[in-house]
């Protein structure tokens, strides 16, 4: 009858060992796919139910920081139905304005648009009442950006400029007339040019 | 029984060791555009995120409250600082292309990703999104293993042979499901609106000026044609993010999914985001069919005109 030698015995006791590290290194990869898979649904989800809504806030901290938040609501639930675009009125200390527009694709060439493609969506949050907090850095920007030494901006104005697209009933399109309003007035403070 | 079933089936899908050669090529993919991004920010690296730049830290910290990875709370707030900042990570975004220590390189990719992303969230796009989800999971995936500085490093130090070593695609897979999650959590935005189901959202997409490229074929703007790329577009959305699970059906959709978004890159300008998400359908083919392809791109290459000509020399 053989026996076994103390190197075999000792391969085996390690190859053991090695499997029961896989093991666990399995098991706890299993539970790391697992909360991230029902983390992430639920968080995608657009649905706002009782158990969705707990496990949405309960990992609210840990999606924030990771960044691991995420929503796929491109042209959902309806794509806009106005055609829109941004201006700033720039008011001088000599009393003298100019209009200053925003970056617009639809005037850009073909490769500006895919460079300055950021401001199209910043415009896009920017004219909406709940980023208004990104208000006063933008006129502050718009007033070092048109501010010289000797020409110093003293307010701005943040203006929006739309036109709904009206469908006509033979299913063709119409342009609206174009509405504006001027939803910011910032005060230019001496150290907002500096 | 049943649960061994299952969990045979999990055992299967997210460790049964394969080739790592779709997400090695992932990886080189992925790395081109970070680069890309990059490039066409640079104009605006401090317009977007300088110390006096369109919203600044504050302002972000004010709006979006709460513990965060971005390191530009930790760098200071100088041009010199964030520009420093910017090179490092189009460095590490190069390296991290080629495979040259690739695990390290997707740490500093995705840390810097998610800062430039966390530091404006204003500006950003659902390919941005995918970029940052995507190169988390990337994180832990064998995306140095093949195709590689590293392996080719590995090699000539003896440590690997010829044969690429096969290893587990639990990151690959969840990456994957991340591309259909994109496209199934999209599908169930756009069937709750009116739009979408009366087929007329389409007709409003392309008819928002600051989003057309190209100019379009006119009968490809006429209702119908419309009613009917809404629909497809429900179909497309619902079969890339459900349907290419299906192994039977997966590269027909594939397929069907590059022409849609070719087709949107041409017509729509929402930069990188059409080449980001086209960029992970090669997680979903079959290691052995790229292997194939290779080999075919190897032959043609050695057949080449060209080269038999530098042999007869």
């Amino acid at each position: 009858m053989a026996t076994d030698s103390p190197v075999s015995k000792d391969n085996r006791e390690l190859s053991t060992h090695a499997d029961r590290l896989q093991r666990v290194k399995r098991a706890a990869i299993s539970v790391f796919i697992i909360f991230h898979l029902v983390a992430i649904v639920c968080w995608s989800l657009p649905t706002n139910n009782l158990l969705v809504h707990f496990v949405k806030e309960s990992v609210r901290p840990y999606f924030v920081w990771s960044g691991l938040f995420q929503s796929w609501d491109m042209f959902g639930p309806d794509p806009k139905s106005v055609n829109s675009y941004l201006e700033a009125v720039v008011i001088y200390d000599d009393g003298t304005s100019q209009l200053w527009s925003f970056p617009r694709m639809e005037v850009l060439s073909y490769t500006d648009r895919y460079f300055k493609e950021r401001y199209r969506k910043y415009g896009e949050n920017l004219q909406n009442n709940e980023f208004a907090d990104l208000w006063p850095d933008a006129a502050r920007y718009i007033a070092r950006l048109n501010s010289t030494s000797t020409h110093r901006v003293e307010k701005v104005m943040l203006v929006v400029r739309w036109s709904a697209i009206i469908p006509r009933s033979d299913n063709t399109y119409d342009r609206g007339p174009w509405d504006v309003n001027v939803f910011y007035t910032y005060t230019v403070k001496p150290e907002d040019l500096q | 029984m049943k649960l061994g079933f299952v969990s045979d089936a999990w055992n299967r899908f997210f460790f049964a060791p394969q080739s790592p050669t779709p997400v090695a090529l992932f990886r080189i993919l992925y790395g081109v555009m970070v680069i890309a991004t990059l490039i066409l920010l640079r104009p605006d690296w401090l317009a977007w995120y300088g110390p006096h730049s369109w919203t600044s830290l504050a302002t972000i910290q004010k709006m979006e409250p709460g513990m965060r990875l971005n390191l530009f709370t930790v760098i200071p707030q100088t041009n010199a600082a964030i520009l420093a900042f910017f090179w490092i990570f189009l460095a590490s975004a190069i390296l991290l292309t080629f495979g040259f220590l690739t695990r390290v390189n997707t740490i500093i990719v995705f840390l810097c990703l998610a800062s430039i992303q966390q530091r404006n969230l204003n500006i950003l796009n659902g390919g941005d999104t995918f970029l940052r989800l995507a190169g988390l999971f990337l994180i832990f995936a064998p995306a140095g293993a093949a195709f590689s500085v590293d392996r080719l490093i590995r090699m000539r130090r003896g440590r690997e042979s010829s044969e690429i070593p096969l290893s587990s695609p639990w990151a690959q897979r969840m990456i994957q499901i991340e591309m259909s999650l994109l496209y199934f959590i999209s599908f169930c935005w756009k069937i709750q609106g009116a739009s979408w189901i009366h087929g007329t959202a389409l007709y409003y997409v392309y008819h928002l000026d600051e989003l057309q490229r190209f100019p379009v074929p006119q009968w490809l703007l006429t209702p119908t044609v419309l009613k009917l790329g809404t629909w497809s577009a429900l179909v497309m959305e619902f079969s890339l993010g459900v349907l290419v699970w299906i192994k039977k059906l997966r590269y027909i959709i594939l397929t069907l999914g590059l022409v849609f978004h070719l087709y949107l890159e041409y017509s729509l300008n929402v930069p990188m985001f059409q080449w980001v998400v086209l960029s992970a359908y090669v997680l979903f083919i079959d290691p052995a069919d790229l292997e194939r392809v290779w080999n075919w791109i190897r032959n043609r290459i050695a057949t080449s005109p060209l080269k038999a000509q530098s042999a007869s020399r």
